[in-house]
């Protein structure tokens, strides 16, 4: 195998390995941002600061709160008696809520009657604002003494039983961080043979542009692959998300993913004219819409529809839904062709442009 | 007073010569508050549901009617066995699904309290959290109007108005839009980007093209030389922090509720800190690239820490710690604050305090590594 890919993969894989700081930053990196981000990013709410103004001070009221004080959700002060203000006591922020059980709670509990309580919320974060309302009405829901409903609803959540933040948020921080390394990785790998000068005495040796572009592409591969795997074992033991797929259908798509991440570098580095436009551009061509159109927190579904759109051609998106279908859901090929192969299209596509920029360059 | 003078109409001139600048001060924030604040959103809506009816009556027929008019539902069709429809969970397909069973009408009206039940895909667990929530109280609603008109009779329901009813009321945000919790959040995050992006680029660069030097043989000191860069910056930050305010105010129709004064002054300090922070990176970076990055970096920190996706309280408590010494945790706060729940300053002098103090440090900081540059 003397043949001018594989010299220049070569090339390639030395400059890789003599380049010792910058080798420790691809592989540490990741495994950073992967505790960082997984840390701090968590929607699963505890502790709610809740006030509950208890005017009656009956054993009834205090069975309502002590269903409300048995969850981990809400810490409970109570004050007996009820509250003044409650509006400054959002704008202090000593409660997030507060219960008002009336002072004739008791009594029409033991006349059969309807007894309402208020809850007041600060929804000055609104997600909160409805867990918490979700919350109340199901505890004060259990409290409630022998009524017969009609029939009931018998809720199974898949996937995610305990509906905990950490499975959706582990398997989306691997398609943010894989995305972001692999595109840096290349962004910077025409332009600073150009930069360097180094590109004319490749231009004058006989490889050909095509293999020039996938011999550089190449042995990235390899790098951000072995990146992948480190977070995903890492992401997988630390936050306890055990895969229920394959996992070797998991690797195979990341070898996918990771391509698409390093053609889309490629792209960016044969346009760039210095290497800092092309580290910029590769940063914000990843990050911003990988993080906020991917669906990687906020549900695409909720978006306006020309968001939506846009949120189609941003290759996290069908990653998002095939790794955490692998992984969460158990899904196979069968389920996720689609993704996949709309995936290996924009692999073919960037490569495809980035050979052709790369010619338009040259002449 | 007069050397600052001249340095500060000289920042000027140059800012105004640079068209960059100028687009990044006034069209930055409205496109990024336009596309980022109607991407980011927890609200749930459109959830795709498929429905597996086995019971095809009236009352499973005005279930899936009652479920099919709210718009937090897409309804995808029906599905004929359990298994289809697990398999368009599976599929991705459906996000929920809803079981009539069979004789659920006859098993009411025998009493005998049938179940519904709902799948519902858990990935998300948050939005799967709020779903099940929607549906668990239309389902009680359906009942108390059945229950009402009774047209359904139910031996066993008899005492049914022996029940507690919570009467929710909710402050600040009736309808839970979360573009008011997000988009107060954005101009500061928005702030801090620009005006630390720009302080820290714009000293590097004096430095690359060596004017920092012919600067330096002027008889300015280095205090100086900081406060003349830190006053251009500040009227900067703040004619774009007003432009933010302004573009909420026209896209998205968000006003502020509280003091305009005391936010301005916020501003102020909080300003301290993005300003102190770009001086700070410049003088331990050489080139405009490696500024970017440290800069990058840092505020990707300070977002991820601030409270701004995610609560605070939500976080583990070492990770809690670290958000102290964050500028924009405190900032965003007030801009919460004050934009939402005009909250006086007597419930946020700790958050000005905060501020204060970090940026009075990250000032010192700066000016001595500047400094150590001058020696």
């Amino acid at each position: 195998m003397k043949s001018p890919l594989f010299s220049l993969f070569r090339k390639e894989v030395i400059h890789i390995l003599r380049d010792r700081q910058s080798l420790f930053m691809v592989l540490t990196m990741p495994v950073l941002m992967l505790l960082l981000y997984g840390y701090a990013i968590t929607l699963d709410m505890k502790q709610i600061d809740m006030i509950v103004a208890d005017q009656s001070d009956s054993p009834q009221s205090r069975e309502l709160i002590r269903h409300l004080t048995a969850t981990d959700f809400f810490s409970v002060r109570v004050a007996t008696g009820g509250v003044d203000n409650i509006n400054s006591l959002f704008q202090s922020r000593e409660a997030q809520c507060v219960l008002v059980v009336p002072a004739d709670f008791a009594e029409t509990r033991n006349a059969g009657q309807v007894s309402r309580v208020q809850l007041a919320v600060d929804a000055s974060d609104p997600n909160a604002a409805k867990f918490i309302e979700n919350y109340v009405t199901q505890a004060v829901g259990e409290s409630r003494i022998g009524s017969a409903s009609l029939f009931s609803l018998e809720p199974r959540v898949l996937y995610n039983p305990d509906m905990r933040s950490a499975p959706f948020f582990v398997p989306g921080l691997i398609a943010l961080i894989l995305l972001l390394i692999s595109t840096l990785l290349t962004s910077i790998a025409i332009v600073r043979e150009k930069e360097t000068g180094t590109m004319e005495q490749l231009l004058v040796s006989p490889v050909k542009p095509p293999q020039i572009i996938i011999g550089k592409v190449l042995p990235y591969t390899v790098l951000g692959f072995l990146d992948g795997l480190i977070i995903l074992v890492v992401g997988s033991l630390l936050f306890q998300v055990p895969i229920q797929g394959s996992l070797l259908l998991v690797m195979l798509m990341m070898l996918v993913y990771v391509v698409t991440g390093l053609s889309l570098g490629m792209l960016v580095s044969t346009m760039a004219k210095t290497q800092s436009v092309a580290m910029l551009v590769a940063i914000t061509l990843t990050v911003l819409p990988s993080m906020l159109m991917s669906g990687f927190i906020f549900p695409i579904t909720s978006m306006p529809k020309v968001l939506q759109w846009f949120s189609r051609i941003v290759p996290a998106t069908y990653f998002l839904e095939i790794i955490r279908g692998i992984v969460l859901k158990g899904n196979d090929l069968s389920n996720l062709y689609r993704p996949a192969g709309i995936l290996l299209g924009i692999d073919v596509l960037l490569l495809v442009l980035s050979i052709r920029t790369f010619r338009i360059r040259l002449e | 007073m007069g050397k600052i003078r001249s340095l500060v109409i000289k920042e000027f001139r140059q800012i105004r010569r640079t068209r960059a600048y100028l687009a990044l001060i006034f069209v930055a924030p409205f496109m990024q508050l336009l596309i980022m604040g109607s991407a980011i959103t927890n609200e749930v809506k459109h959830i795709p549901l498929v429905v597996v009816d086995q019971d095809m009556t009236p009352s499973s027929r005005e279930i899936v009617r009652s479920l099919r008019a709210v718009d937090l539902f897409d309804f995808r069709g029906f599905a004929d066995s359990s298994r289809h429809a697990v398999r368009a969970l599976d599929d991705g397909r459906a996000k929920a699904v809803l079981v009539i069973p069979r004789d659920f009408e006859e098993d009411i009206k025998r009493g005998t309290n049938p179940s519904l039940q709902v799948l519902i895909d858990g990935v998300d667990g948050n939005s799967a959290g709020i779903t099940l929530g929607h549906i668990t109280s239309m389902v009680l609603r359906i009942q108390q109007q059945w229950a009402a008109s009774r047209r359904i009779r139910n031996p066993s329901a008899a005492g049914r108005s022996d029940m507690v009813e919570v009467i929710p009321r909710l402050y600040y945000n009736p309808e839970l839009d979360s573009k008011l919790n997000f988009v107060p959040g954005l101009i500061g995050l928005l702030l801090l980007m620009i005006t630390t992006m720009l302080t820290a680029i714009n000293i590097v660069r004096e430095k690359e093209l060596g004017t920092l030097e012919q600067l330096m043989v002027t008889p300015l000191g280095g205090i100086q030389l900081i406060i003349g860069k830190i006053i251009p910056f500040t009227i900067l930050g703040i004619v774009q922090f007003t432009v933010g305010i302004i573009a909420a105010r026209l896209v998205f129709g968000i006003p502020i509720n509280g003091s305009i004064p005391l936010l301005y002054g916020m501003v102020l300090l909080f300003l301290m800190s993005t300003l102190g922070l770009g001086i700070f990176v410049s003088t331990i970076t050489n080139t405009q690239q490696q500024a970017m990055f440290v800069a990058w970096f840092t505020m990707i920190f300070a977002l991820l820490l601030s409270g701004f996706f995610v609560p605070i309280k939500n976080m583990p408590r070492l990770v809690q710690y670290l958000t102290y010494i964050n500028p924009l945790r405190y900032f965003i706060n007030v801009l919460r604050e004050i934009y939402l729940k005009a909250t006086p300053f007597r419930y946020l002098w700790q958050e000005a305090t905060a501020m204060g103090i970090l940026g009075f440090l990250l000032i010192v900081a700066a000016s001595l590594g500047f400094h150590k540059r001058l020696n």
